[in-house]
């Protein structure tokens, strides 16, 4: 279990760090972790969630040479959120699944947009929803979905086929 | 479970904020030292299979590109050839009409010029239809030539069309003689689409490989001096009364589309107008 959680959130910062690029559509690039992060804290439960989140966090936070700790903490909670509701949300559907993705980009860029104004930093509210949070946000959204259709039929292909 | 959870949550808030705030007071170069011993090798193990894969990705792309260009420089080398083709066709047309002209224009005789519409090359009948018919006057056995000789004579003359007898016919026979002996005799068709060369023996002609045969104008039926053929092979009989040769006719009748009918009447010399000069 342990080794499939730390496969999955090293596959989710190398599928940000090496798809990323790749994604990046007029400078947009989706957070490939925070997607990872929020699937196995609805698979997993809040513990996997925050770790994951934990881990992911940390991880992008030493690469973009940021605090460390910031993404860290708002992964933790991401993960840790959505693993403690998940089971009462119908995640299964995309009308779900696309706001639902949207929604927690929004509050993770909240969240971390507080943090950081708590340790005094200076970027303006307005232009970093504007430019950053919000086409992130709509982007996650749509992947995210992409990604749940993408697990829900490679494992109706493996139920079919055992 | 859930207070596991929470305590959880907990300590990695705590953790973060701790971090957080030793990085603000600048306290926090051993704590990204210790995080730094853990990430480095993770960021240098992301950033070569990044390196890898951005690589296989861009290699990927970049065959994709070239097999695109390549599909697209296919496509218009093949237009190009196709444009070519077209091109080299249209100028050897235009050198064979340039050709025909200036033997018609040069032709003591009046000529219509014809077009090859249809061939019929079995060994039993060897034969062109040439648009000229009975509408543009055209006569039975009027000699038909081409620039580079003697191509047969028509044997059909139909209101839109003209059947021609092509010399290597096995019915074609026409009176001629070898340039430079001036032994005389005829030029028959054979089956296998060759031609024989049909000449007394007693005259010693010394008839040799390569020799030039040309009509003889004998019987009127062709002017003298078009080119038939060479000589490739001599079959001496002795003291036979006939012996043969096998000629090589100059005109490849395969390749014949455009046609001259000598329409005129009279007795001419025509061998200067030919290149292989048949005097």
């Amino acid at each position: 279990m342990r080794t499939f959680i730390v496969l999955a959130v090293f596959g989710g910062g190398m599928a940000h760090a090496t798809l990323g690029q790749a994604l990046r559509i007029a400078d947009v690039a989706p957070d490939i972790p925070l997607i990872v992060v929020v699937l196995l804290a609805l698979r997993r439960g809040p513990e996997f969630g925050c770790g994951a989140g934990f881990i992911a966090g940390i991880l992008q936070d030493a690469a973009s040479g940021g605090l460390l700790g910031v993404q860290a903490l708002t992964k933790a909670i991401i993960g840790f959120t959505i693993g403690a509701v998940g089971g009462r949300l119908r995640v299964s559907q995309p009308l779900v699944q696309v706001p639902g993705l949207v929604l927690l980009t929004i509050a993770e860029g909240l969240a971390r947009f507080t943090l950081l104004k708590l340790f005094r930093f200076p970027a303006p509210f307005g232009d970093l929803m504007t430019y950053v949070v919000l086409p992130q946000a709509l982007y996650n959204g749509f992947l995210g979905a992409a990604l749940v259709l993408a697990l829900t039929w490679a494992e109706s292909v493996r139920e079919r086929t055992s | 479970m859930k207070i596991r959870a929470l305590g959880l949550l907990g300590t990695v808030a705590a953790v973060c904020l701790v971090l957080l705030t030793l990085q603000i007071r600048g306290h926090a170069a051993g704590a990204s030292d210790v995080l730094a011993v853990l990430t480095t090798p993770v960021q240098s193990l992301l950033s070569r299979v990044n390196r890898t894969t951005v690589g296989v990705w861009s290699t990927y792309r970049e065959w994709k590109n070239v097999r695109a260009e390549n599909a697209r420089l296919r496509e218009e080398a093949q237009r190009l050839r196709v444009e070519a083709l077209r091109v080299t066709e249209i100028t050897e047309e235009n050198q064979r009409l340039r050709r025909l002209l200036a033997l018609k224009r040069a032709m003591p005789l009046a000529t219509l010029s014809g077009e090859v519409i249809a061939r019929e090359w079995g060994g039993w009948v060897r034969s062109l239809t040439v648009n000229r018919g009975r509408a543009d006057r055209v006569a039975r056995l009027t000699t038909v030539i081409g620039p580079d000789g003697l191509i047969g004579r028509v044997v059909d003359v139909r209101p839109g069309a003209s059947i021609v007898q092509v010399l290597t016919d096995p019915a074609s026979a026409v009176g001629a003689h070898v340039v430079r002996t001036r032994t005389t005799g005829i030029v028959e068709g054979e089956p296998r689409g060759t031609l024989r060369f049909k000449y007394m023996a007693r005259d010693g002609s010394g008839i040799q490989v390569g020799d030039l045969v040309v009509t003889s104008g004998s019987g009127g039926l062709a002017p003298r001096g078009i080119p038939v053929g060479r000589v490739v092979s001599i079959d001496d009989r002795g003291s036979a009364l006939f012996n043969y040769a096998q000629v090589a006719p100059v005109v490849d009748f395969a390749r014949i589309d455009e046609v001259l009918l000598i329409v005129g009447e009279g007795a001419h010399d025509v061998a200067g107008l030919f290149p292989d000069g048949g005097s």
